[in-house]
């Protein structure tokens, strides 16, 4: 539909589970491209093959058949470790419970990213600090998980998310276990990460969140079925070429 | 693949193991409880080892050194009372027992055994000594004067007697230190008088104790004469043969129980030193033709010290292994209860370790992480046990007055064998962990 490259191509890919004897389609030949800058809600119900979808895209996981491009890159046949790489570079994980680790401060959370890609601890501790900042929790550097609310924490995954500049942001229920106040502020730093020029995939069941995004892309038993724009103005349209500081370690 | 390139980057990197290091130390920190009680398999495993190792080497040291006191060139042959036939027992009053050695079997033994040098006969019976009104109960040892050299036995204060007090037949005597201190408490004895029957013996020396071995191995001090004799005391009294046999003759009365025995016998213990120590072992073999061919009855013994050291020796590779095969157990032990508990941290974290996946960490980097844990938990204990197996032998030695001997080898091969007791223990739940499928980690509760 465009000359521009999408961020994410995905090509008749197929999951396929074995339970038994029974062979489930987890996700059914499913052909989808999202370009840079993009602000996609993923929405179904469940057991519609959402988290199957997240996982493939977050390379958690691999299809059973089709191709999966990621910025450009052939993902679908990479061995573990590169795919380890590959999470490490180009994605940002924000999950529903939060998923901080429990024995490490504000700072060293956000961090962890960074020590896996190998960077000296100052750089590390310099972006950290940068980023922790950035969502509001300059104050709260060194406290651990466990002393902080609900919507603080899930600021600092968003941190953690951002720490390796990466291409794409997965976030899955990333409001779930919130309050409406606390999902309110969370759903703002998305939008203001978006307006940057981030591209945000965003996981969910919540029907209104199709009035916050850019577009909607809805399942069932494995296939897509909808998919459409959302209710989120862009300044830019999604086919406009994104701002090339927008895509980094491309 | 465990042990990839990324793995072995990644541990020589100082940077990452630092790292790691603190990580692991605030992980097992957060479940203190825990930690202690995993590492304390690990204490208890090596300081058993260090102790075991340091008594065991201290009590086969002692062991060696009074073997090596009776000399490792000599052979030491001995009299021993036949097991008594039911003719004595009939006439028991007046029978006369005579048995062991005599001085035809000592010139023939000088004669014809090549390459000895030096012969030493003793007598030896068990008496009272007195001074004043002290006593103390001795093994009086009629002998030659180069006995002491013979027997590495050193003097403490004074002389040992002469050729010219042996040739004319002198009354003196040499007392063992713990005789000295039993019959002159206050004063030093030499040039004092001790009384020995009716005859009365001028001491002019004193020698240290003589190693007092068990009475099970045969080589106890000599006191064939008396088989109810106290064994713990060791006094012992030192006389010129010469003097004794003249003063006591060679029939010897006792007191027994039931009646009265007499026993002859001329002498109670030759030693015999080889000039070639490697010719000790055959001419022990030759004495004990020339014994066998002169008497009819098996009525002496024959005590080769260098056969007791090789014994000795062979005693302490036995308790060895047996050591050996005690610390590899308790290391095992030690080393499963580590496992276990890695097995079930692992499973309480797999959300965890889910989340680092997720983050970009690679197989190797959770098996080092974990690894690492393992080796400071058990590289903790190790260094606890080093300490606590320090000072057991120092307890012991202080308490129990045993000899305990500590190498630097057993601390430093207790704490290695920790440390590799982690790497090996540690590998199955590291490998596990790092196994966990990402996805179903992340959706773990």
């Amino acid at each position: 539909m465009s000359k521009e490259t999408p961020i994410i191509s995905l090509q008749n890919v197929r999951k396929t589970y074995r339970m038994g004897d029974a062979v489930v389609n987890a996700l059914d030949g499913i052909t989808l491209d999202i370009m840079p800058g993009e602000y996609v809600a993923i929405m179904g119900a469940s057991g519609c093959g959402k988290s199957t979808l997240l996982n493939l895209l977050g390379c958690l996981d691999q299809p059973s058949e089709g191709e999966y491009l990621l910025g450009g890159q052939n993902v679908s046949h990479l061995e573990d470790d590169l795919l380890s790489k590959t999470r490490g570079k180009k994605l940002g994980f924000i999950f529903q419970s939060y998923n901080l680790i429990q024995q490490l401060t504000v700072l060293e959370n956000i961090e962890v990213p960074l020590y896996y890609q190998g960077l000296p601890p100052h750089e590390s501790r310099e972006i950290a600090v940068r980023l922790a900042t950035q969502v509001g929790l300059g104050e709260r550097l060194d406290h651990r998980p466990n002393e902080l609310s609900g919507g603080q924490q899930q600021r600092v995954a968003i941190a953690r998310s951002l720490a390796n500049d990466p291409i794409v942001i997965l976030a899955d229920e990333a409001t779930g276990n919130l309050d409406s106040k606390s999902g309110e502020e969370i759903l703002g730093i998305f939008e203001e990460l978006n307006r940057l020029g981030k591209t945000l995939i965003f996981v969910t069941h919540d029907p209104a969140m199709a009035d916050r995004v850019s577009r909607v892309i809805r399942l069932h038993d494995g296939q897509v079925v909808e998919d459409r724009p959302g209710g989120l103005k862009q300044k830019r349209k999604s086919p406009e070429p994104a701002p090339a500081e927008a895509i980094p370690n491309s | 693949m465990l042990f990839n390139a990324t793995t072995f980057r990644t541990l020589s990197n100082p940077r990452h193991l630092k790292r790691s290091v603190l990580l692991g130390l605030k992980s097992l920190w957060m479940r203190k409880l825990r930690s202690l009680l995993t590492a304390l398999g690990i204490v208890f495993g090596v300081s058993s080892v260090i102790a075991m190792l340091s008594i065991g080497e201290g009590a086969s040291y002692e062991a060696q050194l009074q073997i090596k006191q009776l000399g490792s060139q000599n052979v030491i042959i001995r009299s021993v009372k036949p097991p008594e036939t039911n003719a004595a027992t009939e006439t028991e009053t007046t029978y006369i027992a005579e048995y062991g050695l005599t001085v035809s079997d000592l010139n023939q033994i000088r004669d014809t055994v090549p390459g000895i040098s030096i012969v030493v006969p003793a007598r030896s019976i068990r008496n009272f000594v007195w001074h004043y009104a002290r006593n103390a109960e001795c093994d009086i040892m009629g002998t030659v004067p180069w006995f002491p050299e013979m027997r590495n036995l050193p003097l403490t204060a004074g002389r040992f007697f002469s050729d010219i007090e042996m040739r004319n037949r002198v009354n003196v005597c040499v007392l063992s230190d713990s005789a000295a201190q039993e019959l002159f408490p206050l004063e030093s004895p030499v040039g004092k008088t001790v009384r020995l029957e009716g005859t009365y013996l001028r001491v002019i020396g004193i020698t240290s104790d003589s190693p007092q071995l068990d009475a099970d191995s045969n080589i106890g001090n000599s006191s064939s004469t008396t088989d109810t004799a106290d064994q713990d005391q060791n006094h012992q009294l030192l006389m010129p043969l010469s003097t004794m046999l003249e003063r006591f003759g060679d029939i010897i009365f006792q007191r027994s129980a039931g009646g009265y025995s007499w026993e002859k016998v001329e002498l109670h213990e030759v030693v015999v030193k080889c000039d070639d120590p490697d010719a000790v072992v055959a001419n022990a073999n030759a004495i004990r033709h020339i014994l066998e061919s002169n008497h009819k009855e098996p009525d002496y013994e024959i005590i080769v010290p260098i056969e007791l050291l090789r014994q000795a020796e062979r005693t302490k590779q036995i308790f060895n292994i047996v050591l050996g095969s005690i610390a590899a157990i308790s290391l095992i032990v030690g080393g499963i209860g580590i496992m276990n508990i890695m097995l079930a941290n692992v499973t309480e974290r797999t959300r965890e370790i889910g989340v680092r996946r997720a983050l970009g960490a690679k197989r190797a980097d959770i098996i080092f992480q974990f690894l690492v844990e393992t080796v400071i938990l058990s590289g903790a204990g190790g260094i606890i046990g080093v300490a606590l197996g320090l000072a057991i032998p120092f307890l012991v030695s202080q308490v129990a007055g045993m000899t305990t001997i500590v190498g630097i080898g057993a601390p430093i091969l207790a704490f290695t064998i920790s440390v590799l007791t982690g790497i090996i223990f540690g590998i199955y739940p590291a490998k596990r962990a790092a196994d966990l499928n990402p996805v179903e980690a992340l959706r773990h509760e």
